[in-house]
This record gives structure tokens, C-alpha cells and sequence, in this order.
């Protein structure tokens, strides 16, 4: 019984502790403006205003201490909760009595300054208790480390099935839900669980973990406790775990509670593995095999790309802030001498070039190969033959060449053996036959010579259709 | 002095001070001090802003000139190939042996509770495969007897398994798979790619539609419509028989100089307009002149398929001169060669609600799978053989799935095997423009009743494909109504498990 009228008058607390706060912050603003002149006036309220919080701040350390007894918390920081809070009381008696001018009180120094220093301190440790140690400090913990140990956001891991079921997995979900009231700071129900060996321990009222039996063990039975059951955990008003988080939980209890046994090496009923599955990063996005060279290179001279646009041949960046060009004659059929004089001066720049359908032929050719960057060139459907194809020689960088439905034969493409970064070739409706060019296969391993001529047979379903038999 | 003396005074003095405070220092110094500050604070709350380096510029005086993209894209152009109407994913891909074995029984309890139907009225029948499937190529990927020519070509393809919506009524749900949202006034897919991208051809439309099947799609033009972006984007709807294009012929009478007269001398006009009133849409206007009197001579040209030799039309199973999905599929094919950005197929005729024999599945539904089987087949060999498919994303797939129940309509027998509509899963498949090449994602339950895992909605499947085009979807927007506008609203998630 008298347990439970000191825990009654205990958890007054948390509501007293603002009183001497607030009362005594503003007594000693108050009596540090009345030092100027301007604010006089000031002063007259302050005698009673720390009377005021005087008396709180003695009642904030009685209930505090039967709060204390209540033994939820770790005695550390506990202890020194106690300690200031009681500092802050005998200080702002002493402040009070100076202000009554009685004599002993005079000789003490810088009094309004310590106390302000002593409500910081104890202010802060007790915020520790409430709320976690790293209350404060949380949410900048991004802004000032990327790597923060005592981050709470649970990480997707790299590979589920390599990660070790407790650390990596169990741990994280306890260390966000559990670990304010059950961790270093609090242990209520004289429960800890930031270890394996307390989590084993248990606490006040037993086990909360039996192995290999999730159902049987405290922690789950009242993790799945409908929320407004006083007995429920998380309690109601604590941010609670999600379904898959209890299901994980209850998962590593069922297969044995171990600490080290990693993913892989337990069994993973059907109904779970897209739980796991979602642990795993997403790989990160692939930019895929789109060419574009990686050299910096310097943006091209405007005038040159404005002479382009004026003959209707489009030029464009490849991709925003990147300073190589593509060129796409798709609406300029004719192509001249001087159409492709006006690609030289942004040969630096020039990576796709896109010529099909154009009337390009082998003479023209010769502009091309001053091209040392371009790394796609379609030319398909044009009159250029394998003497056309041998200008391609110094075109080192090129990795994608489409020649479908030009004059090249097998004998054309094999002057392209040197070059090292070629690697699809596209040679449909062409003479090119691929059992031809075993030279090039064998000088580029990695080619892919595509001549295409698939075909779709008709079957004989394709062209009937299907009725409802007359009778049934 | 007056109430109302003392109040112009008021007014007076306000305005007086407020001109004063511009001259004083201490006004500048505390303006910019707290202006300033404000700024910082906005930068430190991490408001993402469209940073200018990912708007995309409009001029409205070029609005189809390609443009660049966010990044480097895979892709540069798209075939969707949309079956209007909704195929029925557990005849043509998704294996359920399960489902197999509980043919004829009545449907549990438990996927009924709660759930809500277009048809389906107290408690079905469950109903088996009504297909053999088999497993194809190295991908092992499971392809019913239904499509024998696509299964061949499975390790070209990324399935997604487990595809989800939240609409189960025709129009919303092509809306929701086109627009990004269940209601009218969205632009579609196709209008934002080519806002953002333009078209290399500027001689042909940027965005151009073909439907088949005997009707449009359920929801209308609003499918290809280009809501509150300018007009311009919308999509060009062409014929695959007569002209393609109503109206493209000139009058008779009227020969092509006259034609480029009378357009110069609207152009004129529209000129002097644009100089008293400075509005945009006028110069919009003047180049949509200039671009369609180009278009009266190359959309014909292009649109025309009795020109491809007799081995295309072999491949694809065309025959020139009539309305239907093949020679819809051979002519995507043409358009994409020629530099459009976007073309957009509907197919209609996959509502296999078994209510007739054309929605049966085991009489319509497999008629219609033999109309798209050898094209698309056709298709994506071409594009490959062509050099195209590395840089041509192509999309399969309905606006919903269908009910690993057979459908009671009212609660009666139906005279035919039909499934209703389902959007809880379906099977969805894209190819090309750097998609993975035989990849699978997603899994549906052993039933094919819901997604397992890996379920994905009609958003990740726009942001995909705009990724491929290279543009980031999070910040691909249009301003309007004061707020920047973007195709996945607040969702989307590129699906980088197919991504090659």
C-alpha cells in the first residue's frame, strides 16, 4: 500500500519538474534585466517569483525520489538526476534568501549563473530518462555523420541471406522499439534487452524469450496483445512494431533464439521470405550499356551546331549536362560534302551519328572517319559498300555499327578488325554472312554480328479460327 | 477631422513610411539579414525544389524539337502494345497447378470477405487453366500453348508477374494504366514522353495511335489525350485502312502550291496575331500549320505497308488493305524507323467474360491470341534483326487481370468459360530500350489470386518506362494549377529488377 502512494505521488513528476524550470528561468531574466536601468521596474516580482520556484523545486525532488524508488531506471544517470536536482533546490533557497538580504547569503558569488548552469544539467538528464540518450542529438544525427552508431533507422542490408539473423536483423527491430524503456537508460520491469545475455535473463516476472517457441514467450505473447490491453507492448502511446517486424522477431525466437546463426543457415518458411526479401537493398539503378565515352571533353562551339540546326540535321547533347552530341539526319535525306563538313568541327563531341536512310555513300565516308569519338553510327540502308566500311578503320572508340540493308560483305566488315571496342554489329539484308567473318570473331571475341533473316512460321492454327461446335 | 480624414491620414502616413523604409539602411540590413535566413532555412528543410537543370524547356514556337533528357536513356522510342479489354493472365503465363486442382470447386470464403467485383455475384466456381503450359528457352519462363510463337522468343522478355491496379472497370483502369490516375483530365504516357523528349522526325506526329479490334478502348480518346499539357502532345490517331490520316488529301482542285499558299498566308495572319497579343499558343498554332502540310506528303508514305516486301509480310501475318492489329504491329515497326517517338496500339476484344462465344476462353479468347501471337513475334524479331530493339522499348499488357474464378454473372450460369475482372494480379511483359532479356519479377499466390511478392502498380510501370527514356519520374513535371504536375502523382518506383 505505501508502495503504491509513493509510486502515486511519484509519477507527479514529470509534471513538476516544469514548474521550478520555467518559474526560475524567468525570476533570473527578470533579475538580470532589472540591472539596467531602462528595466528597474523589473525587480519588484522577482523576490516571490523565486519563493515560487523555490518551493517547486524542493516538491520536483520529493516526488523525483519517490519516482526514483520505483527502480525502472538505471541508477547512474539516475543518481545524477537526484544529485542536481537537489543542487538546484538548496541553490535557489539560498538565491531567495540572499534576495532577503540575510546576511550569510550575501558572500556567495555568481549564484544566478550556477543555478541556470545546474537547471540546464538537470533538465538535459532528465529529458535522458524520458526519452533515450540520444534524444537530442537524433535528429542531426544525419546531418553530422552519415555512419551515426546510435542511429534508430534500420538499414537495408545487402544480402539477407548472408546477414546474421540477430545483429543484423532481430537486433535493429529491438534497438528502435524496445531499447528506450528496456536499454541502457530504463529498465522497466527490471527488464534489459540491449544484450544477449539480459535478453536471455529476462526479467522481473521471468523469461520473456523460450526458444524454438515463439508462441510460449512473453516478448511475442505481448507484442501480439490486442493495443489497448494495459499489458501490451510496446505500450500504446510508444511507436509500435510493424506486422513483418513482429513476424521476423517471432521468427528468430521459433529457430532457436541463436545470436550468431546467420540467415542462410535457418529454415525459412514460404510465408516469411518476402519479409526477408524486403530487407534487401534494392540494387542500385543500373545505367545501362548506353554509350556515351567517359572523358570530359569541352562543350562544342555554338556556331558549328547552329549550322547544323539550320539544315535541318538534329544535334543534341546526349544527356543534360554532358557536353557530347549526338546527330541525326532522319529528315535530311540528301546528304552533301558540306553537310558533313559541318560535323568536323565538333569531331571531339560527336558520339552518335545517325545517317540511315540517307543517300550516303562510299565517297562521303571520308568525313566520318575524322570522327574519333563516335561510339554508335547507323548507316543503315544507304549505298556505302565495304569500301565505305574500310574508312571506319580509325574510328577506334566505335562499339555499335548498324549496316542493315547496305552493299557490305563478310570480306568489308573484316577491315574493322582493329577496332578493339566493337561490339554490335548489325548486318541484316547485307551480303555479311556470319560463318564468313571467323578472322573478325577471333581478332574481337566479343562481337556480336547480327544478320537477322528470322523467320516466323505460319502454323497451321495461326490462320484458323476457331467456332463453336454446332451441337453440344 | 473626420473618420474618414483620419483615415486617409492613416493610409498616408503607411504609404509614407513604406517608401521611407526603402532609403533606410536598417531596412536593407534586417530585409536581407531575414530574407536570407528564410532562404537557408527552405534549403535546410530538404524541400525538393525541381532543381532548373530538370525542367524540361517548352518553345512553343518548335513544341515538338527533340530535347534532351534528364540522362542518358536505353531507350528512344516506345511500342505499347495494349489489350484492351484485359487478357487473361492464368491462360497465357501465369502457371497455377494449384488453381488446376481446385477446378469446379466452390471459391473459399476468404478471397471473397470484403472483396467487390464488376460481375461476379455470391459464390463462384473456381476455375482451372483453360491452356497447356510449358516452360521456353533458357529463362524457363512458363508460356501457354496459347501464344506457340511468342513462346519461342521468352528470352527476349522481362515478365512482370505480379502487376497490380486499383480500378475493375475498363475506362478507369486504362486511364489509370495510360494517365496515372482513374479520372479524365491527365495527359497520357505517350504526351508526356514526347513533352519531354519531342520527335526526331519533325515531318511525322511525335505520338501516333493505332487501335484494332472494331472499337476504340473503353475510356476513349482520353487515353491517348494530352490533358493539361498543350494540345500539341496528344496523340495522332491514324487509319490503317483508307487514309491514314482523315482529311489528309488536298481538296480536288486544290494543288500542293495553292495548299503552301494558303498556309503561308494563314501564317501571316497568325503573325501579326501573335505581335498584338504575345500568346504561345499562336506560334503552337503556326508551326502546327507548317508541320502538317509536311505531313500530307510523309504520313502516307510511311503509314503505307503495301510497299515492305512480301518476306515482312510473311513474318508478321499481314495482309495489306485491312484493319488489323498485325498490319497495326508491322507499321509501329516503320514508325519507329522513321524517328516517332511514341506509338501507341490498342487492341480490343480480350473481356473474356464467356457471356458469348467471342469473350469465350476456349473459343474468342484463343482467336485473339492468334491475331497478336505471330506479329508481336514478328516484332521484336525485326526490331532485333534491324538493330532497333536496343533502343525501342516495347510493353505488352492489359488494364487488369482476370479472376482465377469462373464468373457467374447475377449469380446464373454463363453459357460460356469466362473469368471476370480482377485487379489484384496480372501478367504484364516489356522488352528492348535495356530491359533485361529473359528476366521474370514478381510471383502471384499459389492460386493467381493476389501478388506474393515482388507486386508492382500501374506507377512503377511508368516510372520504368520513363527511366529507360532517361528521365527520373520524381522529377519530370509539368506546373499547373500552381503546382508542378508529374505522371506517378506521389508513387512510383522504377522497377530496377528487370532493368538489364
Amino acid at each position: 500500500m505505501f508502495l503504491s502512494i509513493t509510486q502515486f505521488f511519484g509519477h507527479f513528476h514529470p509534471i513538476l519538474v516544469h514548474l521550478p524550470i520555467g518559474i526560475l528561468l524567468i525570476a533570473l531574466l527578470l533579475q538580470w534585466l532589472a540591472g539596467r536601468e531602462k528595466y528597474k521596474s523589473f525587480y519588484a516580482p522577482v523576490p516571490f517569483l523565486l519563493l515560487c520556484g523555490m518551493i517547486s523545486a524542493i516538491a520536483a525532488c520529493i516526488s523525483g525520489y519517490l519516482l526514483s524508488l520505483s527502480d525502472d531506471y538505471s541508477n547512474d544517470i539516475v543518481s545524477w538526476h537526484m544529485w542536481m536536482g537537489i543542487s538546484v533546490a538548496i541553490v535557489s533557497v539560498v538565491l531567495y534568501l540572499k534576495e532577503r538580504k540575510i546576511r550569510l547569503a550575501q558572500q556567495i558569488r555568481f549564484l544566478p549563473a550556477i543555478l541556470f548552469v545546474l537547471i540546464m544539467i538537470t533538465g538535459h538528464l532528465g529529458g535522458m530518462l524520458t526519452h533515450g540518450s540520444d534524444y537530442l542529438s537524433e535528429p542531426f544525427a544525419d546531418i553530422f555523420s552519415d555512419n551515426n552508431t546510435g542511429s534508430v533507422v534500420i538499414k537495408p542490408l545487402p544480402d539477407v541471406q548472408e546477414a546474421v539473423a540477430y545483429r543484423d536483423i532481430v537486433q535493429p527491430i529491438l534497438q528502435t522499439r524496445c531499447y528506450s524503456c528496456h536499454g541502457p537508460g530504463k529498465q522497466k520491469g527490471k527488464l534489459r534487452l540491449d544484450d544477449s545475455v539480459s535478453i536471455m535473463k529476462g526479467g522481473e516476472d521471468g523469461k520473456v524469450i523460450a526458444a524454438h517457441q515463439a508462441d510460449e514467450s512473453e516478448m511475442i505473447k505481448r507484442m501480439l496483445l490486442p493495443i489497448d490491453n494495459d499489458d501490451h507492448m510496446p505500450p500504446r502511446e510508444k511507436p509500435q512494431p510493424t506486422e513483418s517486424q513482429i513476424n521476423l522477431v517471432r521468427w528468430w525466437i521459433g529457430e532457436g533464439a541463436d545470436f550468431s546463426k546467420k540467415v542462410k543457415d535457418m529454415s525459412q518458411p514460404e510465408s516469411l521470405k518476402p519479409t526477408l526479401l524486403a530487407l534487401q537493398e534494392v540494387p542500385e539503378l543500373k545505367m545501362t550499356k548506353v554509350i556515351v565515352p567517359t572523358e570530359p571533353v569541352e562543350p562544342a562551339p555554338l556556331a558549328a551546331l547552329e549550322k547544323l540546326k539550320e539544315q535541318g540535321i538534329i544535334v543534341l547533347p546526349v544527356a543534360k549536362e554532358s557536353n557530347y552530341l549526338l546527330a541525326n539526319f532522319v529528315t535530311h535525306s540528301s546528304v552533301t560534302s558540306e553537310d558533313l563538313n559541318l560535323l568536323l568541327p565538333l569531331k571531339k563531341q560527336l558520339t552518335w551519328l545517325k545517317m540511315g536512310f540517307t543517300d550516303l555513300s562510299d565517297d562521303k565516308m571520308a568525313a566520318i572517319k575524322q570522327l574519333p569519338n563516335l561510339t554508335r553510327l547507323s548507316i543503315e540502308h544507304t549505298a556505302v559498300s565495304d569500301k565505305g566500311i574500310a574508312e571506319l578503320q580509325s574510328n577506334k572508340k566505335l562499339q555499335y555499327l548498324n549496316i542493315v540493308g547496305t552493299n557490305v560483305t563478310s570480306g568489308g566488315l573484316s577491315h574493322l578488325k582493329e577496332l578493339k571496342e566493337l561490339r554490335d554489329v548489325y548486318a541484316y539484308r547485307t551480303k555479311i554472312v556470319a560463318s564468313e567473318c571467323k578472322e573478325l570473331i577471333s581478332a574481337l571475341p566479343e562481337i556480336k554480328i547480327e544478320t537477322g533473316n528470322y523467320e516466323v512460321p505460319t502454323l497451321s492454327s495461326d490462320t484458323v479460327v476457331v467456332k463453336v461446335a454446332s451441337s453440344n | 477631422m473626420t473618420r474618414k480624414e483620419v483615415f486617409n491620414q492613416q493610409l498616408y502616413n503607411e504609404a509614407r513610411q513604406r517608401v521611407l523604409e526603402l532609403h533606410t539602411r536598417r531596412h536593407f540590413l534586417k530585409e536581407s539579414a531575414m530574407g536570407l535566413g528564410a532562404l537557408a532555412l527552405g534549403s535546410l528543410f530538404g524541400c525538393r525544389s525541381g532543381s532548373p537543370a530538370n525542367e524540361v524547356s517548352f518553345d512553343p514556337a518548335h513544341p515538338l524539337m527533340p530535347k534532351v533528357p534528364h540522362f542518358a536513356g536505353q531507350a528512344r522510342s516506345v511500342i505499347y502494345l495494349h489489350m484492351a479489354g484485359a487478357p487473361s493472365q492464368l491462360e497465357l503465363f501465369d502457371y497455377k497447378p494449384e488453381l488446376m486442382k481446385m477446378d469446379g470447386q466452390d471459391c473459399p470464403k476468404s478471397l471473397l470477405e470484403g472483396k467487390r467485383f464488376a460481375f461476379i455475384r455470391g459464390v463462384p466456381k473456381m476455375l482451372g487453366a483453360q491452356a497447356k503450359f510449358q516452360q521456353h528457352g533458357e529463362s524457363r519462363a512458363w508460356v501457354s500453348e496459347r501464344l506457340p510463337h511468342l513462346s519461342t522468343i521468352v528470352d527476349e522478355l522481362s515478365f512482370l508477374k505480379a502487376v497490380t491496379t486499383d480500378q475493375f472497370n475498363h475506362a478507369p483502369a486504362q486511364l489509370m494504366m495510360h494517365t496515372g490516375s482513374a479520372r479524365l483530365g491527365r495527359p497520357s504516357l505517350g504526351s508526356w514522353v514526347t513533352y519531354g523528349l519531342g520527335t526526331d522526325n519533325q515531318n511525322l506526329p511525335g505520338f501516333v495511335v493505332l487501335t484494332s479490334g472494331g472499337q476504340n478502348p473503353d475510356a476513349g480518346k482520353s487515353v491517348w489525350g494530352s490533358g493539361f499539357l498543350p494540345s500539341v502532345y496528344q496523340g495522332v490517331q491514324c487509319r490503317s485502312v483508307g487514309d491514314p490520316v482523315l482529311f489528309i488529301k488536298d481538296p480536288e482542285g486544290m494543288d500542293r502550291d495553292l495548299r503552301k499558299a494558303s498556309i503561308d498566308a494563314i501564317n501571316v495572319a497568325n503573325q501579326e496575331q501573335y505581335k498584338t497579343f504575345n500568346d504561345p499558343e499562336i506560334l503552337s498554332r503556326i508551326s502546327q500549320y507548317e508541320m502538317a502540310y509536311k505531313m500530307q506528303i510523309s504520313v502516307p508514305d510511311v503509314m503505307d505497308i503495301k510497299n515492305e516486301p512480301d518476306y515482312i509480310h510473311e513474318m508478321y501475318g499481314t495482309k495489306p488493305g485491312r484493319e488489323s492489329f498485325a498490319n497495326n504491329v508491322l507499321l509501329a515497326r516503320k514508325l519507329v524507323e522513321k524517328g516517332v517517338r511514341f506509338v501507341q496500339l490498342f487492341d480490343w476484344g480480350w473481356d473474356s467474360h464467356g457471356a458469348s462465344s467471342d469473350g469465350a476462353l476456349d473459343v474468342g479468347f484463343i482467336n485473339k491470341c492468334r491475331q497478336v501471337d505471330k506479329c508481336i513475334t514478328a516484332l521484336i524479331l525485326d526490331l532485333k534483326q534491324r538493330g532497333l530493339l536496343d533502343e525501342t522499348l516495347v510493353v505488352w499488357g492489359g488494364e487488369f487481370g482476370r479472376t482465377p474464378m469462373l464468373e457467374n454473372r447475377e449469380g446464373k450460369k454463363m453459357p460460356f468459360k469466362g473469368r471476370d475482372h480482377h485487379t489484384e494480379a496480372f501478367t504484364m511483359w516489356m522488352a528492348g530500350g535495356g530491359i533485361k532479356r529473359g528476366g521474370s519479377y514478381g510471383e502471384t499466390d499459389e492460386i493467381g489470386y493476389s501478388a506474393a511478392s515482388g507486386k508492382v502498380e500501374p506507377f512503377d510501370i511508368q516510372a520504368t518506362i520513363l527511366h529507360q527514356l532517361g528521365f527520373d519520374h520524381e522529377h519530370f513535371t509539368y506546373p499547373f494549377q500552381g503546382r508542378p504536375f508529374r505522371l506517378t502523382d506521389t508513387r512510383g518506383r522504377v522497377i530496377s529488377e528487370i532493368i538489364g
